[in-house]
């Protein structure tokens, strides 16, 4: 490869472009949200047209979709799954439960600003969005991507103290494994 | 607990009982021990103690047919410095619910493991442990529940303030502090029309 910077920003955007036209979902459903997806998925919107689909796996996705209210339990369980993930990774923040705790703002046991935890690349408002909502928060992660502006991943690694100080204020016990990127 | 409440009846022989005939066959089984009232249609209220409620429950399965443990669920009288315990179990025969109060000590509170009656009130019994801190006599289970890491007093209690631990532990996102509209100010930030029909609806 040619290490140049206007040869560098050719690869860019045809890494871009191939990143941004298979967006690989970790089936993973948090909250009640998880329900939309199926449609968004199915024949009615079909959102296999702009390369959205499912991955089984953590290490074979590209996108976290945090669907709802998540409870301290299983922000333990995201928190994971999102570091076995490769980069670049992308997460979607799913209904108003991750913006600012929704309906249960004033819970004891789920959190109220997603991104706070772990970094958010598109927040979608709704209580619970539409699979058009969902279609929509996707393209404008695909245009983030294509712009080179979805660097969550990026900043999780470079703020990763700020990072784990807030998520082990609220898990005591931690027994998960410290990566080293 | 005799032989003979592990013994179930033939339910064929059995003639299908109204509240009343129930409420006086306990009260008659268990003399002063047990009091109670019939509320309503379908519908007994017992209050026992932490002595009697395991016999009550063995009688009321095995020889009144009330087979079904529909649930246990907890009452925090904290002016009375009590909790309440309440046992509710239905016969599918009579088609009649009946309510087992049973209050124990707030400071201390113990109360008898029924699971060996009922398998799947370990399940409720593990909650109200997790949710109440209403300890049970050798009931066997794992310590976390549905939450971990817990280190404060047991959050369904009445003087556990949910919105203040909320606001201490969790991060507030600022702009929402009231109920105000913000379509306006959505409106005015992204130049979206608010449509005709949907202006009837704003407070």
């Amino acid at each position: 490869m040619v290490n140049d910077k206007e040869s560098q920003k050719i690869v860019d955007i045809i890494q871009n472009f191939a990143r941004q036209s298979s967006l690989f979902v970790l089936a993973y459903g948090t909250g009640c949200g998880a329900i939309e997806i199926p449609p968004t998925m199915t024949s009615r919107y079909d959102a296999e047209r702009f390369g959205i689909r499912g991955a089984a796996t953590p290490r074979q996705a590209d996108v976290l979709l945090i669907t709802g209210y998540l409870a301290t339990k299983s922000l333990k369980r995201v928190i994971r799954a999102y570091e076995q993930m490769q980069n670049p990774k992308y997460i979607i923040g799913f209904g108003s439960c991750t913006i600012n705790g929704g309906m249960y703002w004033d819970s004891y046991n789920t959190i109220n600003r997603l991104d706070m935890y772990i970094p958010v690349d598109v927040y979608i408002n709704g209580c619970m969005p539409r699979p058009e909502a969902v279609i929509a928060g996707f393209a404008k992660l695909q245009k983030l991507i294509q712009a080179g502006k979805a660097d969550g991943w990026d900043r999780y690694q470079k703020n990763l103290e700020f990072y784990r100080g807030n998520q082990k204020k609220i898990i005591h016990n931690w027994v998960m494994p410290d990566y080293n990127w | 607990m005799s032989e003979v409440f592990f013994r179930t009846k033939d339910l064929s022989t059995i003639n299908i009982m109204n509240e009343q005939d129930i409420l006086n066959k306990i009260l008659d089984h268990f003399g002063n021990k047990v009091t109670g009232n019939v509320k309503r249609e379908k519908r007994v209220e017992l209050f026992a103690t932490t002595n009697t409620i395991e016999d009550v429950l063995l009688y009321a399965k095995h020889q009144l047919s009330f087979i079904h443990f529909t649930q246990l669920s907890c009452v925090d009288w904290i002016e009375e410095k009590q909790f309440e315990l309440v046992y509710i179990i239905w016969s599918p025969e009579s088609k009649v619910t009946i309510l087992i109060k049973v209050r124990v000590d707030r400071e201390n509170p113990v109360a008898p493991n029924i699971d060996y009656i009922w398998r799947h009130a370990n399940t409720f019994e593990r909650e109200l442990r997790e949710m109440y801190g209403v300890q049970f006599e050798g009931l066997v289970g794992a310590q976390d529940f549905i939450l971990e890491d817990w280190i404060e007093i047991p959050p369904m209690r009445r003087d556990f303030d949910t919105a203040e631990y909320a606001k201490k532990t969790f991060f507030d996102r600022p702009g929402r502090e009231n109920a105000r509209d913000v379509r306006e100010t959505i409106r005015q930030n992204s130049g979206e029309e608010i449509p005709e029909f949907a202006k009837k609806y704003s407070r």
